[in-house]
C-alpha cells in the first residue's frame, strides 16, 4: 500500500502516533533540460520525508519552478531518478494521475479561473473524485460541497464566497489557490514563490494559513522561495539550489544552522557559502 | 505623406477607373438617375398602411427564423470549436474540420438558402436551414479563436491535478471563453435578422418574399411599408444588444484583461 491510498484513508481521524517517515519525495542525480543542449538543473540528489516542510530557495532562474515540474511529473528527467511515492512521476501516465490528484500544486500565477466564483474554483480539487457524467453538468455531491465550504472558511474566505476570482486581491487569490489544492486532499502540497510578491504583513498571513493546513492535514509541503529568511523561518530543511545545482541543505537545530549537504555546523563557512550564492 | 504612397494611391485609383470601365459603370448614368429616385420616394410616401398588419407578422416570422437558426447553429458550433482548437486536439482532428468549416463560410447565406430551396422546398424551412449553416460556420470560427487565445495559466494548472480532458473543458476551457460567446451570439442574431430578412428573395421565408414581390410589379408604397418595418426591427435589436452588451460584457472583459 502507498503511502497516498494510506494518506487518504486515514485523512479524517489524522493520529499523529501514525506519521511514518517514510520517504515520498527521492531523487537520485537528477538532470533537468528544456533544449537537450544547457542542463537547467544538474546532481540533483535530495529526499524528502513524509510530514517535512521542505524549502527550495534560490535566485530567480536557478532551476526552482523546473524541480516543483518533476516532482509532480510535468517535466520528466533526462538523466537520474525520481520517485514519488515510489511511482515515477509523469502527468501523462495514467498509472500516476490517482497520485497526482493527491498532490496539490500551486503554480506561481496560481492558475486560478477568472470568470468563475471562488467556490467554484474551489470546487475544481475535488474534480478527480467526481464522475465524468455529473461534473459535466456541474453537479457536486452535497458532502463535497460541505467539504468546499468547510475549507473556505479555514483559508478565511466565507465572505468572498460566490465573488468571481478576478475581483480579489493578491492575498485572497493566494487563498482561493491554497483552497482549491487543499479541496484535492492532498498527501503533498508544492507551491511556487507563493507570498513573493505579496507585502510582508500578507506574506506572513499566507505562510501561517498554510502552516495551519499542513499541521491539520498532516501534509508534506515543498515550497519554493526567493528569500531565504521565509525558509529558514518556515521549514524544516531549507535546499539552497544556485545555477542548477544543490549547494546547501539546511536545517535548524536549537539555535544553530547546520548544513546536511557537507554536514558542517560551522556558522562562519555556511554563511560564506550562501553569500556566494546571494552575489 | 511620402512618394512611395503617393504612387500606391495612383495606382489604386487608376485601378478603380479602368475597372469600371472595363464592367461599364458610369456616374453620368447614377447623375441621370437620380430624378427616377424621387419617383420612387414620391411612391413610397403613398403607403398602404391597412398592410402593417402583414408586415408585422411577416417581421415576426423572420425573427423566429433568426432565432432559431442562431440557436440550433450556435448549439452546434459549440461542440465543433472544441473539436477544433488547436490547444485542444491532435492535427488528425482539427485539420479536417477546420477545412470543412472554412469551406462552409465560402457561401453566403442566399447561395445555401438556393441549396435548401431545392432540397426541402420553399419556404421558412429552407430559410432557417441556411441560417442554421452560416452561423454554424462563424460561430464555430469565433469561438476556436478565442478558445485558442485564453489563458493557458489555469490549463496547466488544473490538468495537473489529474482531471479528465472533458472536465479541463468544461471547468476551465468554457468559463475563460464564455464572456466573448455571449456577445458573439449576439452579434450573430442580430446580424442573422438582417440576413433573413432577404432570403425571401429566392423563395426561402421571411419578409423579404413580401419586399420583392412588391417593387417586381413597381409597388413602392407597398414595399416601402415592409421596409419600414424591418428598419424599425433592425433598429431595435441593435439598441437591445448594446444594452445587454453594457450590461454583461463590459463587467467580464475586465476580468479578462485582470492579471494575477
Ligand atoms: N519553458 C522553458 N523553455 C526553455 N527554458 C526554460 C523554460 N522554463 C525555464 N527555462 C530556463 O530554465 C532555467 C531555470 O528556470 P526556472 O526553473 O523557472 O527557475 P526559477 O524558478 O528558479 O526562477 C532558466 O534559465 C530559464 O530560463
Ligand atoms: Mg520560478
Amino acid at each position: 500500500m502507498t503511502l497516498f491510498s494510506k494518506a487518504s484513508s486515514t485523512h479524517s481521524f489524522s493520529n499523529l502516533s501514525t506519521i511514518s517517515t517514510k520517504t515520498i519525495i527521492q531523487m537520485n542525480d537528477v538532470w533537468a533540460s528544456y533544449d537537450a543542449k544547457n542542463y537547467v538543473l544538474k546532481e540533483i540528489t535530495l529526499s524528502i520525508n513524509s510530514g517535512t516542510n521542505y524549502a527550495i530557495v534560490g535566485q530567480s532562474g536557478s532551476g526552482k519552478t523546473t524541480l516543483l515540474k518533476l516532482i509532480n511529473g510535468m517535466m520528466t528527467p533526462s538523466k537520474g531518478q525520481i520517485r514519488v511515492d515510489y511511482q515515477i512521476p509523469n502527468t501523462k501516465n495514467d498509472k500516476f494521475k490517482k497520485s497526482l490528484s493527491k498532490i496539490g500544486y500551486i503554480p506561481q500565477n496560481l492558475g486560478l479561473v477568472k470568470n468563475i466564483s471562488v467556490i467554484d474554483n474551489i470546487l475544481i480539487g475535488a474534480l478527480p473524485r467526481i464522475s465524468k457524467v455529473k461534473s459535466f453538468f456541474k453537479i457536486f455531491p452535497q458532502n463535497e460541497i460541505n467539504e468546499a465550504e468547510k475549507i473556505l472558511h479555514l483559508v478565511g474566505l466565507e465572505g468572498k464566497r460566490d465573488r468571481k476570482t478576478y475581483m480579489l486581491s493578491g492575498g485572497e487569490k493566494r487563498r482561493v489557490a491554497i483552497a482549491r489544492a487543499l479541496m484535492q486532499k492532498p498527501v503533498l502540497l508544492l507551491a511556487d514563490e507563493i507570498v513573493s510578491e505579496l507585502d510582508h504583513v500578507t506574506a506572513r498571513e499566507i505562510m501561517d494559513l498554510i502552516a495551519d493546513a499542513q499541521k491539520k492535514f498532516n501534509l508534506t509541503a515543498v515550497m519554493v522561495h526567493h528569500d531565504i529568511q521565509l525558509g529558514l523561518k518556515y521549514a524544516n530543511r531549507v535546499a539552497v539550489i544556485k545555477e542548477g545545482q544543490k549547494i546547501l541543505e539546511l536545517g535548524v537545530e536549537g539555535d544553530k544552522i547546520v548544513d546536511f549537504q557537507s554536514g558542517n555546523t560551522s556558522q562562519q563557512e555556511i554563511l560564506e557559502l550562501y553569500n556566494t550564492n546571494e552575489s | 505623406m511620402n512618394p512611395k504612397n503617393n504612387l500606391i494611391i495612383g495606382i489604386v485609383i487608376a485601378a478603380v477607373v479602368a475597372m469600371s470601365y472595363n464592367i461599364d459603370a458610369n456616374p453620368v448614368e447614377f447623375v441621370e438617375g437620380i430624378p427616377n429616385l424621387a419617383i420612387v420616394a414620391k411612391e413610397m410616401t403613398e403607403v398602404e398602411l391597412d398592410l402593417f398588419g402583414t408586415a408585422f407578422w411577416s417581421m415576426l416570422e423572420t425573427i423566429e427564423m433568426a432565432f432559431i437558426g442562431t440557436v440550433v447553429g450556435v448549439a452546434i458550433a459549440l461542440p465543433l470549436s472544441m473539436l477544433a482548437a488547436r490547444n485542444l486536439n491532435r492535427k488528425l482532428v482539427y485539420v479536417p474540420i477546420r477545412a470543412l468549416l472554412a469551406a462552409t463560410r465560402t457561401f453566403p447565406s442566399i447561395l445555401w438558402a438556393i441549396l435548401f430551396v431545392i432540397m426541402v422546398g420553399l419556404g421558412p424551412f429552407a430559410g432557417i436551414l441556411a441560417i442554421i449553416m452560416y452561423t454554424i460556420g462563424f460561430i464555430t470560427k469565433l469561438q476556436y479563436e478565442s478558445i485558442e487565445a485564453i489563458d493557458s495559466d489555469p490549463v496547466e494548472a488544473v490538468s495537473s491535478i489529474g482531471v479528465s480532458k472533458w472536465q479541463l473543458i468544461r471547468h476551465v476551457v468554457v468559463p475563460e471563453s464564455a464572456p466573448h460567446l455571449l456577445s458573439q451570439i449576439l452579434y450573430m442574431f442580430d446580424y442573422n435578422v438582417r440576413q433573413t430578412s432577404i432570403l425571401g428573395l429566392v423563395g426561402a421565408g421571411g419578409i423579404g418574399f413580401y419586399i420583392i414581390n412588391y417593387i417586381k410589379f413597381f409597388e413602392y408604397g407597398k414595399a416601402a411599408v415592409f421596409m419600414l418595418v424591418v428598419l424599425i426591427t433592425v433598429l431595435l435589436i441593435d439598441w437591445a444588444s448594446v444594452k445587454i452588451r453594457d450590461k454583461y460584457i463590459v463587467k467580464a472583459q475586465e476580468g479578462m484583461q485582470v492579471k494575477i
